[in-house]
């Protein structure tokens, strides 16, 4: 599934433009660490996580896209940073619980 | 067979939950840093000859190893305090200038931080080393013509950075916009 066909059915707020890819799973984590050591390549990362290293560590990893939750918003500076690195960057209310019950009824296991 | 159905050849292997620790210095406000598996690090001061140092502060981190699944050979990166994305420097550092020309070439930099070593220099990383972190992460990527430069600090980052700007999870998550964390100036 592509990243912009699960930006519609969510009716995700598009942070930065789609650099469209391909889904490969979902990753749920806030901690940098976390996903420097157990995300996989092309995965979607759900994050509250805004600081600038969640992006450094989405960026090492090869996370396709992420998706910030619960309202949370990443400072500019950050968004520049995932646009440089063709990160997709994505906002919603929803909580992370929420993303992911809507994530799996799309079609992502 | 596609490239997901093949072991790769490099994986990350023991990889070890903990906390880096960040003490400082009472007089001359150095910090300095270790790796501990504890959740609780020493609050008590301790003296080191004229020093006296104690516990300031504390990020969630991971300690692990790369195992070449060719070889089985296991290569332990023990001395890595964590890696330093370029553009989180300063704009006008030499880092982040050549991080954006590299950039162009899809090329991204990272700076391998390591723990000081009890005389407050640092501890060596190896090239070899090195070139083992590089080919483990450049593996992990499925982006075409993207690639991940891990270099040593060649750029004598520790001497001017705060831990906040390493990859680590200050606090439980460090969901702040900028992660406090005492700065390296007069550290040394």
């Amino acid at each position: 599934m592509k990243l912009h066909e699960i930006a519609d059915k969510l009716e995700l707020e598009k942070l930065t433009p789609v650099f469209d890819k391909e889904v490969t799973g979902v990753y749920i984590s806030d901690m940098v660490s976390d996903v420097i050591a157990n995300a996989k390549a092309g995965n979607l990362l759900v994050t509250v996580q805004v600081h600038a290293n969640a992006l450094a560590a989405a960026n090492l990893v090869d996370v396709c896209g992420i998706v910030v939750a619960q309202g949370k918003r990443p400072a500019d500076d950050v968004v520049r940073m995932a646009v440089k690195a063709e990160i997709s960057v994505f906002a919603t209310e929803l909580s992370r619980w929420q993303v992911a019950t809507k994530l799996y009824e799309a079609g992502l296991r | 067979m596609s490239n997901e159905a093949r072991t790769p050849r490099y994986e990350l292997a023991d990889v070890q939950p903990g906390y880096v620790i960040i003490e400082r210095e009472m007089y001359s406000k150095a910090a300095r840093s270790y790796f501990s598996t504890e959740p609780v690090p020493p609050k008590e001061p301790y003296r080191e000859g004229s020093q006296v140092w104690s516990f300031w502060e504390m990020a969630q981190s991971f300690r692990f190893a790369v195992r070449d699944n060719t070889t089985g050979e296991v290569v332990k990166f023990d001395e890595l305090l964590g890696l330093l994305y370029y553009a989180s420097c300063d704009p006008d550092s030499d880092l982040y200038r050549i991080g954006e020309l590299a950039l162009e070439n899809r090329i991204f930099i990272y700076v391998a931080i390591t723990y000081e070593a009890p005389d407050g220099s640092r501890l060596n990383i190896s090239m070899d080393k090195l070139a083992i972190l590089n080919r483990a992460f450049n593996q992990r990527l499925r982006t075409a013509e993207k690639k991940i430069l891990i270099l040593p600090d060649y750029f004598g980052l520790y001497n001017e950075m705060s831990y906040g700007q390493v990859m680590l999870d200050f606090g439980l998550t460090a969901m702040e916009e900028k992660a406090a964390s005492p700065s390296k100036e007069g550290a040394r």
